[in-house]
């Protein structure tokens, strides 16, 4: 009897829920939504094999796009047009309509992200199992807010459309000589072609020019024993075969291999080639976005903007460093090592595929730093697990800048980078974060108080 | 009367059509029976582990050996088969296809870890056939060393190879016999393959230090003990030295045995010259322009009958369209200049490479136009006349078991699967083994047709299923007179290919029983003489990749050949001539004679017709290219553009009545003039030509004391500058005067066509600078006093991608005529009517070409001028019909303002790109969204790759021909007559027509070569030159004394010194060369 009540009820309860079309209950966005939507697009990028400046530029105007819908329904935050290089204002939302916007938000930045990347179907049947969801929940709402995303998502790629990337793909390669002794020649194993030679003629978002933060050269080239330049030659050399000694347990070969941060390290045993995928620096900044975002207890709007600050800061970093890199094309230690010094020397990292000077990883970390500090406070400490998908361990680091400072050194300890370029290249990469958080009218800090 | 006719018409398609039949049902040259009747049940089966794989171990897939030989002397070939991890076998031949299994009771089943090549030959000298078996030691914990099984001569083996000094502990590939010596005893190569890591190319000059494991070793035979004397010989065993192939042969014919080793990965191959078995001279680089990448296995033969061994050097490229495009693809071209820039290496590229030996100068490479260049992952070959029709055909064993090189798998797959094992130091499972791909693929049968070319049978011929096969040995197993073939299969028994040509046509086998030291007579030499045509042989058994075949010379003929006689020439160098030779049987020749055979009568008989003048005539001038890579720029397009110069052009500038010359400079170097003086040519030191030109100065005439330079380079943009053609004129100084006309020159061509007294000019544009693929506007200039304007009467309009022009009288009507050639494009005929120029069809064919260069020539002595036509040759990657014309689409594919080229060429009627998704998406980043993978890429054509809305819109270009030949004059039309095949090797890029012989009657000298290409064709590098005297007397250039080896002729030119004709030879960056012609000394 029980049995048959139960039954009854449950059959009710279905054909109440089928025939129940509209429903009209709330969709709740949440951080977690978009902190996954963003690892889905890291997810991507590692399969996809972009470039770390070509991944800055993905993680970019997808924040952007989400942060911007934000921004229209919070007093508290200022939309960034005018703001960013030729961004004009997102369209109005229609008068009439109802529209939630983090869940337009959210949709705008899963468009975004499937524009940049290649594997589409990948970013799609993420979106679609949400959007799946959503409509079930309030078809209305979903539907309304969806529209409007994708709206914005066209008028930021319409922007975006202009940034020259389209241009310098099929811009000329980096010409290798092999008569310049101090020309960036190609690298072991893969002797890659140097990857965007031309990404300095890309759109900067904040700052005026390509330019801006051009650092001093590097020291003169020269094999001269007692050169600078041969010195600090000799000190990536010496690094290496101190820490190699020291083995395992060396503190500084855990510093290079926790901050590769290589998107492709090809390995070739014989005919069989393969490649070991990870994050990009830009990737890795994103990862210590989130963790802050979420030791801080951010809401989305909190979170979108902090995680649009930083690629923000670190998509200008890379467009400055890869200026630098191209103007100086500075060749890598390990060629030198292995014709002038030791010619089965190999670099604890993978050298990666472009010009020496300055170290990107340096600029991009300092820029990074910079924007994390003006959000989160410049002794804001966190446990950095964004490697462990990679069979790293955690790291704790007592500030961004701290981080940052660990980042830059890394590359010497890695043996892919003289000192100058680490030196140097965080400096740059501070001077520009610290430009791209003055320039950069987000908050409302008026509105922040009152409250 | 007629209904004869009808008859015979009648019995004509009756036996058409029989013919036809036959071709179609024939069954194949090769049945295969199972182990299951002949008993042979060897299989080579390899177990995979965690711990032992393809990661662990980079030749894990290289197979076992195969050994055949007789021996206990029965007169049947018996079989011994090598396997990595399985026990060896020895199968003893029993007559009629039957085998029974001695391996216990014989002692041979070997206990190495891992075996590799096995050989046979009589190590001790007592008539009986010993076996040596390679191992692979000190690796994977294999254990072991060769093993040297010594014929006890009663069906029983002793393993003795300590004794005999041949217990190696080596990374061991196979190894060769051969008297390098000449001492009568027979001394042995071992080949070894190196492990060391290839993920940095290291320099060249590695291979100079010895590693012991990994360096190949020349051993010499003392009495009953073998010596290490490679070092002292100059055999390179350096930790670099991925030996996988091995030829044994006098490739000079000096009477010395000479070596040639495929080296896989980046080292070079090695062709080691014996000098008088004192020392090996490796001099690849010398003889060879080019040489596979991943050389494999190897073998030599004389294919052309000129008693010189040609060679094959196996790679892996597939001829499959999915496995092509799904695999890795060729060299990045600034990879393949660090290599041989920075590192010291040799050009090589990823295909097999058919070398033809050509006495006293470097090998000529054309597996491409063979049409034997692309046999998958390749490894044993063997040539051998299996239809007896008098021409060696080609056997190729191939397959892998999982292809490594797979795209997706490097990119996609490995990273997900196994990089966490990586990084936890452990290593591939069968999981990740498992997404490779299969490479297994059926064995492959070419029948040679007589001029080089190989006709593919490996349907008809061999029906095989696909396999993994490698090492591979000919024996005429049943004794029919034909020869079969035993191959040794991964995971896959033995296969057995009996021929079963039979003695439906004619053979004959030769057993030589020659020393007590050497019964076998391994290094006999062999002519046969038959029906006009000559064979010859050399008896070296290691040969089909870690095998050796039986001791027998076999030569196939024609059914009902005579052979005239034979012509064998000892090891020692005495020759005998041997006639009535019993056909179809086994015929045993021993020395009767001490007669030495004179080396110097198998040179070419032509008389030199050229030497290096000494001193150059004071001509120190050096070309040298400037480094611009067209393809850094536009990344699709199929060839450069920018490297087509120097200028050259001979005249009289100074008007002293003698000839000078002015040569044209590359970007950012200087021209330079050279003035004809008394004793000899001397540089001008004059401005401007002191200072560096920005201009690259392609094309030049001399006219009316006047310098005429067409600039081109294909660099600077269509505005600058620095593409104005110019007129230099020499009084006191060098003054220079526009002639403000932009474009990239291809060529100048003088004629006074309005008749009004002064010298017109036809300027032929080649490309647009960026925009590779539209015409270019080609003009006339009318000469006006001295001033040069466009003839605006005379539009000649965008002709098309111009190479060269020649004013010649096409209609008999004493005004010269203008024919105009270019590139995907057709000879274009302008007839002259007092001044106007009206174009017609002159030709009934299609004949877009590559054209390069035209010379009028009577070539067939019929009076009346025919044309020499240059073409790109047959030996590249481009194929062209003119049902099946190579294409090319040109648009903006992307629609971001810049267009593309995209070429395709036809397979099986569908047309394919030339570049794989990676390469086509450095240009069309949008085919990565559309391809997630190049497996999903791989075999699609052109059409389902690019939209056919896009394709329709675009400009498609097309070549129906890439020979080159003659537009044969008949009246006034005229017809193209193709060159014969050793013209179509490289590109033609220019003639002079001459009375080189000096009979008063005009000769055309041709010359060729281009690298302008990406190592997907490879350097077109293979033509010497040729004289060419009549329709069927064409001679190459290296038997007349030029040396173009390895260069790249621009132009050729006539220069006259002191009232005596010499040749004139400009090349693209290289010294320009001066020759004396003999007959006007």
């Amino acid at each position: 009897m029980k049995t048959q009540y139960t039954l009854i009820v449950l059959l009710t309860a279905l054909i109440t829920l089928s025939s129940c079309s509209k429903k009209s209950e709330p969709i709740v966005i949440t951080p977690d939504h978009f902190h996954n939507a963003i690892d889905k697009v890291t997810e991507v990028i590692i399969h996809d094999i972009f470039s770390p400046p070509v991944a800055s530029r993905i993680y970019a105007y997808p924040n952007i796009a989400a942060y911007e819908i934000l921004a229209v329904n919070n007093p508290s935050f200022t939309s960034l047009s005018g703001q960013l290089t030729n961004f004009t204002a997102i369209p109005a939302p229609a008068k009439d309509a109802s529209i939630n916007y983090e869940l337009a938000a959210l949709v705008a930045h899963m468009d975004m992200s499937k524009r940049l990347i290649f594997s589409e179907q990948d970013i799609e049947v993420y979106r679609d199992s949400l959007y799946s969801g959503w409509q079930e929940l309030n078809e209305e709402e979903f539907v309304q807010s969806r529209d409007y995303g994708l709206q914005v998502s066209n008028h930021i790629a319409a922007w975006m459309d202009g940034d020259n990337y389209k241009q310098t793909r099929t811009m000329p390669k980096f010409s290798v000589r092999s008569d310049e002794p101090s020309r960036w020649q190609p690298t072991p194993p893969a002797y890659m072609d140097g990857i965007e030679p031309h990404w300095n003629k890309i759109r900067p978002f904040v700052i005026n020019a390509a330019d801006q933060f051009k650092p001093v050269p590097p020291p003169a080239f020269s094999l001269e024993k007692d050169s600078d330049f041969y010195k600090e030659l000799k000190e990536v050399y010496d690094i290496s075969q101190q820490i190699t000694k020291d083995g395992d347990n060396s503190e500084e070969i855990a510093i290079a291999q926790f901050w590769d941060c290589n998107p492709y390290v090809s390995v070739t045993r014989g005919h069989l080639m393969f490649a070991t995928k990870k994050i990009t620096p830009g990737g890795h900044w994103v990862g210590i976005t989130k963790i802050a975002s979420k030791k801080a207890g951010l809401d989305v709007v909190h979170t979108l903007h902090a995680y649009t600050k930083t690629t923000i800061a670190m998509y200008d970093a890379f467009i400055s460093c890869w200026d630098e890199k191209y103007r100086s094309n500075l060749i890598r230690p390990e060629t030198l090592i292995n014709d002038h010094i030791d010619d089965s020397w190999k670099p604890i990292l993978q050298t990666p595929p472009f010009p020496e000077y300055v170290s990107g990883h340096s600029v991009v970390s300092g820029a990074a730093a910079e924007s994390l500090t003006s959000i989160f406070g410049n002794n804001f400490s966190f446990n950095d697990d964004t490697e462990i998908a990679y069979g790293l361990p955690i790291r704790n680091f007592k500030s961004f800048r701290a981080a940052a400072q660990e980042a830059a050194v890394s590359r010497m300890y890695g043996g892919i980078h003289y000192r100058a370029a680490v030196d140097v290249g965080l400096n740059q990469g501070k001077d520009l974060g610290k430009f791209v958080v003055s320039e950069l009218d987000m908050k409302v800090e008026t509105a922040v108080s009152v409250n | 009367m007629r209904r004869g006719a009808l008859v015979l018409l009648w019995m004509a398609l009756i036996i058409v059509s029989c013919t036809r039949e036959t071709v179609d049902e024939s069954p194949p040259l090769f049945k295969t029976p199972s182990g299951h009747s002949t008993e042979v049940t060897f299989a080579n089966t390899l177990a995979e582990s965690d711990s032992l794989n393809i990661l662990d171990y980079l030749y894990f897939y290289n197979g076992g050996g195969v050994a055949v030989g007789d021996i206990n002397n029965d007169g049947l070939q018996d079989i011994y088969l090598s396997g990595n991890q399985v026990q060896n076998k020895l199968y003893l031949n029993e007559g009629n296809l039957k085998f029974t299994d001695i391996t216990t009771n014989s002692k041979t089943g070997g206990n190495n870890s891992w075996s590799t090549g096995a050989i046979m030959f009589d190590a001790n000298a007592d008539g009986y056939l010993d076996i040596y078996v390679r191992a692979v030691v000190g690796i994977n914990d294999f254990s072991g060393h060769d093993e040297l099984f010594i014929n006890n001569g009663d069906g029983t083996f002793t393993e003795q190879a300590e004794a005999y000094g041949l217990d190696f502990k080596d990374y061991g590939t196979t190894a060769a016999v051969l008297d390098y010596d000449l001492d009568g005893d027979l001394d042995i190569y071992l080949l070894n393959h190196a492990i060391h890591t290839e993920s940095s190319f290291g320099k060249a000059s590695l291979r100079n230090k010895r590693t012991e494991k990994t360096g190949d070793k020349l051993l010499r035979n003392d009495g009953n003990h073998f010596t290490d004397v490679s070092e002292q010989m100059g055999i390179y065993g350096g930790i670099n030295g991925y030996g996988l192939g091995i030829s044994v042969a006098d490739f000079n014919q000096d009477g010395w045995p000479d070596i040639y080793v495929g080296n896989d990965f980046h080292e070079d191959d090695y062709y080691y010259i014996n000098e008088g078995g004192v020392r090996f001279r490796e001099s690849l680089k010398e003889h060879f322009p080019h040489t596979s990448r991943f050389s494999m296995g190897n073998d030599n033969s004389d294919l052309n009958g000129d008693g010189f061994p040609d060679i094959i050097s196996l790679d892996m490229l597939p001829d499959d369209e999915v496995a092509l495009k799904a695999s890795e693809g060729d060299d990045n071209i600034q990879t393949q200049k660090l290599r041989t820039e920075r590192f010291g290496y040799h050009y090589q590229f990823t295909r097999n490479m058919l070398f033809v030996n050509q006495p006293g100068y470097q090998f000529k490479e054309q597996a491409l136009s063979s049409g034997i260049a692309a046999t998958d992952w390749s490894w044993s070959a063997l040539f051998a006349d299996f239809d007896h029709d008098g021409v060696q055909d080609l056997f190729i064993a191939n397959g892998i078991p999982k292809r490594p090189n797979n795209l997706d798998f490097i990119n996609f797959i490995s990273s997900d699967k196994i990089q966490n094992r990586i990084n936890e130091s452990r290593l591939l499972d069968n999981e990740a083994l498992d997404l490779m791909p299969s490479g297994a693929t059926p064995n492959r049968l070419f029948k040679g047709g007589g001029d080089l070319n190989f006709k593919d049978k490996s349907q008809t011929w061999l029906a095989s299923q696909p396999s993994v096969s490698g090492a591979s040995a000919l024996a005429d197993l049943d004794n029919d007179g034909d020869l079969d073939i035993v191959v040794n299969n991964i995971n896959k028994e033995a296969t057995l290919y009996i021929n079963q040509t039979d003695t439906t046509a004619t053979s004959v086998q030769l057993k030589f029983e020659y020393t007590a030291k050497n019964p076998f007579g391994i290094g006999t030499k062999v002519f046969a003489y038959a029906g006009g045509k000559t064979q010859y042989k050399e008896l070296y058994t290691a040969r089909g990749f870690q095998a050796s075949s039986q001791p027998l010379v076999h030569f196939g003929f024609p059914k009902n050949t005579t052979i005239d006689s034979l012509k064998v020439i000892w090891p020692d160098n005495t020759y005998q001539t041997e006639r009535n030779i019993t056909t179809n049987s086994l015929v045993k020749l021993s020395p009767r004679a001490s007669t030495p055979f004179d080396y110097h009568s198998l040179l070419p008989k032509n008389e030199k017709l050229f030497s290096k003048t000494p001193g150059n005539l004071g001509i120190d001038y050096t070309h040298k290219e400037d480094d611009y890579i067209d393809f850094n720029r536009q990344k699709l397009i199929p060839y450069q553009l920018s490297d087509r110069g120097p200028a050259t052009a001979v005249g009289d500038i100074n008007n002293d009545g003698v000839d000078d010359i002015y040569f044209g400079s590359s970007k950012f170097t200087s021209s330079q003039i050279y003035l004809g003086g008394d004793s000899a040519f001397a540089k001008a030191y004059i401005e401007p030509l002191k200072k560096q030109s920005k201009t690259e100065d392609k094309t030049a005439i001399i006219q009316d004391g006047k310098i005429i330079v067409g600039t081109a380079g294909a660099d600077f943009s269509a505005t600058n500058t620095a593409l104005g053609d110019y007129i230099l004129k020499l009084d006191d100084s060098l003054s220079k005067q526009p002639l403000n006309l932009l474009g990239n020159t291809s060529v100048i061509a003088p004629n006074d066509y309005d008749n009004d007294g002064d010298m017109d000019l036809f300027i032929g544009h080649q490309v647009i600078t960026g925009d590779f693929g539209t015409a270019p506007e080609s003009v006339l200039l009318k000469n006006n006093n001295g001033k040069y304007t466009v003839d605006k009467n005379n539009n000649l309009g965008n002709i098309g991608m111009v190479t060269d022009a020649v004013w010649t009288d096409l209609n008999d009507d004493n005004q010269k005529d203008l024919i105009v050639i270019g590139e995907w494009m057709e000879p274009q005929f302008y007839i002259n009517n007092d001044g106007v120029l009206s174009k017609e069809k002159l030709t009934t064919e299609m004949l877009t070409g590559l054209w390069q260069t035209i010379a009028p020539l009577d070539i067939d002595d019929d009076g009346d001028l025919d044309y020499l036509l240059g073409n790109w040759g047959t030996n590249s990657k481009f194929t062209a019909t003119e049902g099946e014309p190579l294409k090319m689409y040109h648009a903006d594919f992307d629609n971001n303002g810049q267009t593309e080229t995209l070429v395709a060429t036809a397979r099986n009627g569908d047309y394919y790109p030339i570049q794989n998704l990676p390469e086509l998406a450095t240009q069309l980043v949008s085919l990565k969204k559309k391809y997630s993978t190049n497996n999903d890429f791989a075999g699609k054509t052109i059409s389902e790759i690019i939209a056919a809305k896009s394709l329709s819109k675009a400009q498609e270009l097309n070549v129906t021909t890439l020979k080159s030949g003659y537009l044969k004059n008949e009246k006034g039309s005229f017809t193209f007559v193709p060159f014969p095949s050793s013209l179509q090797v490289a590109p033609l890029l220019d003639f002079v027509v001459f009375d080189f012989t000096n009979d008063g009657k005009k000769e055309a000298l041709a010359g060729g070569n281009y690298f302008g290409t990406k190592p997907y064709h490879g350097r077109l590098d293979s033509f010497s030159g040729a004289l060419i005297k009549s329709e069927q007397e064409i001679i190459d250039g290296y038997t007349l004394g030029l040396d173009f080896a390895q260069k790249s002729v621009r132009k050729l030119s006539i220069i006259t010194h002191n009232n005596i004709n010499y040749l004139l030879v400009t090349f693209n960056n290289e010294p320009a060369q001066v020759y004396t012609i003999e007959t006007t000394q």
